[in-house]
């Protein structure tokens, strides 16, 4: 029996599990459990993943061990490195080149709409954070994107962000369409508490299944709107002990998730 | 005969007015151009309105040191090490005018520049960004059914600050590794100045010419600089100091820590005293091969 998976470590998995083969997906900055999900699940059932780091352009940079996709390490280990100015062009332009992006944020709302600006006015914000980079066009023109947060709390689970920099469904409905911008949007959030994705019609987050130890109380509390809860959510599905060693031999073998992300 | 082009570090920043719009290369904890950077605060810069490609101490440092009126920010961050602190404290307190761009916005704001057009047509994606800075981003006319256009207005930094691998005395300059947005902000700036790790011969350059991303013509100085992207990677020839990123971010807690901060690294050091004071162990030890060793 491996040992108690760590919250860094589930993220991973979870987001591993809904890869499949030969899709193309693109990370963004700071990103231990995106790197790990991806490199995973090409250990799993998508040997042929094809991912992108953004800050370096490179590609399928696969290493047994975690690296800042900052980190010219990456660089060094990718299949291609791409010239950032075509790599904007192959993130911004080509509608639906990707197939989806796996993001995190300092804020994520009731519709799935992310903010990695500011927190309060932007003009003298309460926090600065380090701005939009790819992500008004990750989430604006990928198939799906994944928003993956290591707290759940009031202030990160928002009625709406303070500085919409990623659009998810806007105003819920049929407004993303209504912008102009192709369908898709936001398909899972991940937190500590559970995982969530988006009702039908509405567009508005509701509960897929809770952590284990977790209850719906607790999960309204530290959600700053109206969640939607269809029923009786199921208990989210633990790490196997295969993918856990999987994850710990071959993908994160100093153990960075265990000690970033407890 | 071609003069040549290589100046000191202290005469390539001299000429570099205060207000002046300067735009930094690099990539995150890569190639940030911090031997002119620290150059730039020596020397007492004010005013500036920075245009920093997605970057991390660079526009931090000189943000810190008071050096700065308004930044572009596409990205400002210390990844692993946390939110970028003096952007940060400089942002939150209202002094800092912050002019939100996403990647769409940098580069067709670069390419309008570099073709000498007002603006380049972009898709409406719905952020906020617009409202944000208006003057960067308006709204194009467009039918009913027609895709939603933004325009990007056009980005003409005064003066560009790189950093690179090698480059000869004409200003060939060769990059070992991504030149990231480099080649683009050359293009679009008025005046280009880039320091190199080493100064080669002209034979060098040629023997693999296709490494040449900026081509002399396009370069107005070279200054050769050691080390000059330290503490960042300068790919292929060293990793980022991770040490002396922690301490920095320790350092600038608060304005008076980061006053110590810059005495002792930037204001009172050359850049060959700052070397010393980082210490030649410490630098050896970041020189990169083949680094998965740690």
């Amino acid at each position: 029996m491996a040992a108690h998976p760590s919250l860094g470590e589930t993220l991973a998995v979870l987001l591993a599990r809904d890869i499949a083969d030969g899709e193309k997906v693109i990370i963004g900055t700071n990103s231990d459990i995106q790197l790990a999900a991806c490199n995973l699940a090409r250990r799993l059932q998508a040997p042929r993943l094809w991912w992108i780091s953004g800050p370096g352009g490179m590609v399928n940079p696969t290493r047994d061990h975690l690296l800042s996709t900052a980190d010219y390490e990456n660089v060094e280990s990718a299949e291609s490195w791409m010239d950032l100015p075509v790599m904007i062009d192959f993130i911004d332009w080509k509608v639906h080149f990707f197939d989806f992006a796996i993001l995190s944020a300092l804020q994520v709302d009731r519709f799935g709409n992310i903010n990695t600006v500011v927190v309060g006015d932007q003009r003298k914000p309460r926090v600065r954070g380090p701005g939009t980079v790819g992500i008004s066009a990750l989430c604006g023109l990928a198939k799906r994107f994944y928003v993956c947060l290591t707290r759940h709390d009031r202030s990160a689970f928002v009625p709406r962000v303070d500085f919409l920099c990623g659009p998810g469904h806007m105003e819920g409905g049929d407004s993303r369409e209504r912008m102009g911008l192709p369908p898709g949007g936001p398909r899972l959030v991940l937190s500590p508490l559970g995982v969530f994705d988006f009702a039908p019609d509405s567009k508005a987050m509701r509960v897929k299944s809770i952590s284990p130890g977790v209850s719906l109380e607790q999960i309204r509390d530290a959600t700053a709107f109206d969640i939607v809860v269809e029923g009786t959510p199921p208990v989210t599905t633990m790490p196997t002990d295969h993918e856990l060693e999987l994850l710990r031999k071959h993908v994160d073998r100093r153990g960075d998730l265990r000690r970033k992300f407890p | 005969m071609t003069k040549s082009k290589i100046v000191s570090v202290d005469e390539a920043v001299a000429e570099i007015p205060d207000g002046a719009k300067v735009a930094l290369g690099g990539w995150i904890f890569n190639s940030q151009p911090m031997a002119l950077v620290r150059a730039l605060i020596r020397k007492g810069a004010r005013d500036l309105h920075l245009i920093p490609a997605p970057g991390s101490i660079a526009p931090d440092m000189l943000i810190g040191a008071g050096c700065v009126a308004s930044t572009v920010c596409v990205f400002i961050s210390f990844e692993q090490f946390g939110l970028a602190p003096n952007f940060r404290r400089h942002a939150e307190s209202g002094a800092l005018k912050v002019y939100d761009l996403d990647g769409p916005g940098i580069a067709g704001g670069l390419r309008a520049g570099i073709c000498d057009l007002p603006y380049m047509p972009v898709p409406d994606l719905g952020t906020d960004l617009p409202k944000f800075a208006p003057e960067h981003y308006w709204p194009l006319p467009s039918k009913p059914g027609e895709r939603k256009m933004l325009a990007v207005a056009a980005v003409k930094p005064d003066v560009c600050l790189l950093h690179a691998q090698q480059a000869d005395e004409h200003g060939n300059v060769q990059h070992l590794g991504p030149p990231f947005f480099d080649a683009m902000i050359a293009q679009a700036s008025r005046r280009v100045i880039v320091s190199v790790d080493r100064i080669v011969s002209t034979d060098t350059i040629r023997r693999s010419n296709h490494l040449t991303k900026l081509p002399s013509a396009m370069v107005d100085a070279i200054v050769e600089a050691p080390f000059g992207a330290h503490p960042t990677t300068s790919p292929s020839l060293y990793r980022s100091d991770e040490a002396h990123l922690k301490e920095y971010v320790k350092s600038s807690a608060g304005a008076e820590a980061f006053s110590f901060y810059l005495d002792r690294y930037v204001r009172n050091a050359s850049s060959s005293a700052y070397l010393d004071a980082i210490g030649g162990s410490r630098l050896a030890a970041l020189a990169v091969s083949e680094t998965n060793l740690k």
